[in-house]
């Protein structure tokens, strides 16, 4: 008796939990068409919306990318009180590439939302390769001049406009002046220098403090793609990688070899590492980054009010700029309300907001996500004015959109991230593998040759 | 009519109920009936596991003939392109020397760990063994990727163990453990040991329960001493067992993942970085996947896990 009672109650659990599990597969199919959305409000919301008037959108970043969705949606409301965005929580970059990739590769884009966020980087190669899932921005209402030469290089493919720049990129050197001052310097001893005047500061600031001047993801080390910009150079030439003969990337792999000798450059073992452990565990006196790094330095409530940003140090000694990382809104295939679409994007990003000199989508992103735009005519605004109590009441803001302004174009190519391990590992086999320079920048190229098929 | 005799040598349950049902003369169309039924409940996992498993196989090894990204994917020209630009991958060889060190260091170690604490355990005169066994199968109750998080911080240049290490003085100053070549691989390895070692015990452990006590109370009267019969003894009868967990020790290696992007990611310089890893990599770390060049590598590995296994059963084997 005790047995049949046991085996009926076991019977019982069993179904109902399938019972449980069948309704969630259910509402799991219907509801979140993707497996890549990986949030809660993406396991509740569809990547299609039924209402005439509602945009749906992948991002990610709580923090930085989504504030600014916010914005825009706010903003829009304005000419169109009906309008809703939807944005759908991404929990990183990638999944919104691997969400394209997928759908591409399956030939069905019903998984897609009507917008998505995407790396600047990463937009050719998925233009060149999945050229079906992109709809062209062409003919959006909207000033494309005033929203930066440099930013729309990336997402402009054979003269045609297909993306909405959301954040610049630009690259921002944040000093410690605490740090400075006690190796005897102050901020204008860092401005307009040279690396190797820079290799010198840093050396006496790491005797004096134990803080390294210079850190960046040994893995993804973004400080050759920057530093070649500063001098108007890239990697590439002509769509083939350009090293060893490249006497300016020659220069500044040597300069990067003497400042992690020298212990001016921290070198961490990977992007979490960088942000987590060096920036946030206090380990630095200097960042060189995309000014998306400020929200990761913030962090740090302790050292609110010590950091300054000036240009970064050049080989030659002219004040040098740069851009790094950043993305852009793209309208993809499976967008069936396009002309809405546009409207939104070109009405809030594209700056046709701004053209009174003040936009809610880029004061608000700016306030709440610190997402500065690369759209001039909203820097206007006074909320680009301000001062920021974090860098000692510097109006960083402004400051960062006239550095946008001398940002060189430089060539692009659909394996800037190759190109990128490629020289991180270059370096790290000098520094710990005993290479020679030359003969680790020719190992280099010739491994992204072959990755390039050349 | 059915040739029945070669299939239902395989399977022993069906064939006796066919004797019996042939002693008592019924006729054969019952046995159809249990044939037929036999059939039944085979097939729906048999489609399932056709479906899900063998099509991608066989389409992944279209795929791997063919070349370039996305709309521009074609078949390569000769078609073993995949294969032969494998040969001159500079980072698949490393990938591969890698994976093979963690193979030949790790597995023996583990296996060798995993018997001894097995023999402890099943001491008979163990107290609290309950205790002790959850103890040491804990770390395998943990996600991959969890544990390798937290060896990750704990490695870390201002983590616990440089930590310890400087307050009591072996080291001068903090290790980049994570960042220099030979310790993160000895890392991994460290880490690999502590997940898996309680997982092939519990097998050994399964194994020495089968093994009749009165055949060591024979070797203690014969006067043979703890290493004797644990030599003589307890390896012979635990031969198949060991063949197993070799096995599986090998295939999961040389298919090793989480731990290599979670703790290292495949750093400092691709020094540690695996196949595995290297595959995914080219598949969805680095923009639009080249679907072709991975499809051809995993079948490499594939056919690396089955050779090994072969060697492996060979030398396992017992009969003559």
């Amino acid at each position: 008796m005790k047995r049949k009672l046991l085996s009926l109650m076991l019977v019982g659990t069993m179904a109902a939990s399938m019972v449980a599990c069948g309704s969630s597969a259910d509402t799991a199919t219907t509801d979140n068409a993707s497996q890549d959305a990986t949030t809660d409000s993406a396991a509740t919301e569809a990547v299609q919306s039924d209402d005439e008037n509602t945009l749906t959108v992948y991002a990610w970043d709580e923090n930085f990318n989504i504030p600014a969705l916010k914005a825009a949606e706010k903003d829009y409301q304005e000419v169109n009180p009906d309008f809703k965005l939807e944005v759908i929580t991404q929990s990183q970059s990638s999944d919104v590439e691997q969400a394209v990739t997928l759908a591409a590769e399956a030939g069905d884009y019903s998984t897609l939302p009507d917008i998505v966020l995407f790396q600047d980087h990463y937009f050719q190669q998925y233009v060149t390769n999945y050229p079906d899932a992109w709809q062209s921005a062409d003919g959006a209402d909207c000033d494309w001049d005033g929203l930066g030469a440099e930013k729309l290089s990336y997402s402009t493919v054979d003269g045609t406009h297909y993306g909405f720049p959301v954040d610049a990129g630009t690259a921002i050197f944040a000093y410690r002046t605490d740090l400075l001052e006690q190796a005897g310097y102050t901020i204008d001893d860092v401005t307009g220098i040279t690396w190797d005047e820079f290799d010198k500061i840093g050396k006496d600031v790491y005797a004096a403090t134990g803080k390294y001047l210079l850190c960046m993801d040994g893995d993804g080390n973004d400080l050759f793609y920057m530093m070649l910009q500063e001098e108007g150079v890239s990697q590439f030439k002509d769509g083939e990688p350009y090293f060893t003969e490249n006497e300016t990337l020659v220069k500044v792999f040597n300069t990067l070899v003497t400042l992690a000798q020298d212990n001016v450059l921290y070198l961490a073992n990977d992007w979490s590492d960088y942000t987590d452990q060096a920036i946030q565990g206090d380990m630095v006196a200097g960042v060189f980054n995309g000014n998306w790094i400020i929200p990761t330095m913030k962090q740090v409530t302790d050292n609110s009010g010590k950091w300054e940003i000036v240009p970064a140090p050049t080989l030659t000694g002219k004040p040098g700029y740069a851009s790094n990382g950043g993305s852009s809104l793209y309208i993809t295939a499976n967008c069936k309300k396009t002309d809405l679409a546009k409207d939104f994007l070109a009405y809030t990003f594209g700056g046709r907001s701004a053209e009174d000199g003040q936009s809610i989508t880029y004061d608000e992103a700016l306030l709440n996500g610190g997402v500065i735009g690369t759209c001039a005519a909203a820097a206007e605004s006074d909320v680009y004015q301000q001062g920021v109590d974090f860098f000692n009441g510097q109006a960083i803001y402004a400051d960062i959109v006239e550095y946008t302004q001398n940002v060189a174009t430089v060539e692009q190519s659909d394996y800037h991230y190759q190109a990128r391990t490629a020289l991180a590992t270059a370096l790290i086999n000098v520094l710990q593998n005993g290479y020679e320079p030359d003969a680790a920048l020719e190992e280099a190229e010739t491994n992204l040759r072959f990755e390039m098929g050349l | 009519m059915y040739n029945h005799g070669k299939w239902l040598a395989h399977f022993p349950f069906l064939k006796e109920r066919v004797d019996i049902v042939e002693k008592k003369k019924k006729g054969m169309t019952l046995a159809k009936k249990q044939l037929a039924a036999g059939w039944l409940f085979l097939t729906p996992a048999t489609i399932l596991i056709f479906i899900m498993s063998f099509y991608p196989i066989i389409q992944a090894f279209i795929t791997s003939f063919k070349t370039g990204k996305g709309i521009n994917i074609k078949f390569a020209d000769p078609l073993t392109y995949n294969y032969s630009r494998m040969l001159q991958d500079v980072i698949f060889k490393t990938s591969m020397k890698n994976t093979f060190l963690y193979l030949i260091v790790e597995v023996p170690i583990m296996l060798i760990f995993a018997i001894l604490l097995a023999q402890l355990l099943n001491n008979k005169d163990l107290k609290f063994k309950g205790l002790f066994r959850t103890c040491i199968f804990l770390p395998c109750a943990t996600s991959l990727v969890s544990y390798s998080l937290i060896f990750k911080s704990m490695f870390a240049t201002q983590g616990l163990i440089n930590s310890i290490l400087l307050k009591i003085g072996i080291i001068s100053e903090n290790i980049n453990f994570l960042g220099t070549a030979s310790t993160a691989r000895a890392i991994i390895i460290i880490a690999l040991i502590w997940r898996w070692t309680c997982y092939n015990m519990v097998f050994y452990l399964a194994g020495l329960q089968n093994i009749e006590y009165s055949v060591y109370e024979a070797a203690k009267i014969d006067g043979a001493n703890g290493w004797k019969t644990f030599w003589y003894i307890t390896v012979p009868l635990l031969k198949p067992t060991i063949v197993m967990t070799a096995i599986m020790s090998i295939n999961g290696t040389l298919q090793l993942f989480d731990e290599s992007v979670n703790l290292t990611s495949g750093g400092p310089a691709n020094q540690t970085i695996t196949m595995s890893h290297y595959i995914y990599n080219q598949a969805f770390g680095q923009g639009v996947g080249n679907f072709g060049y991975t499809s051809a590598m995993s079948f490499i590995v594939f056919i690396m896990v089955a050779i090994l296994a072969f060697i492996n059963l060979k030398v396992g084997d017992t009969r003559d």
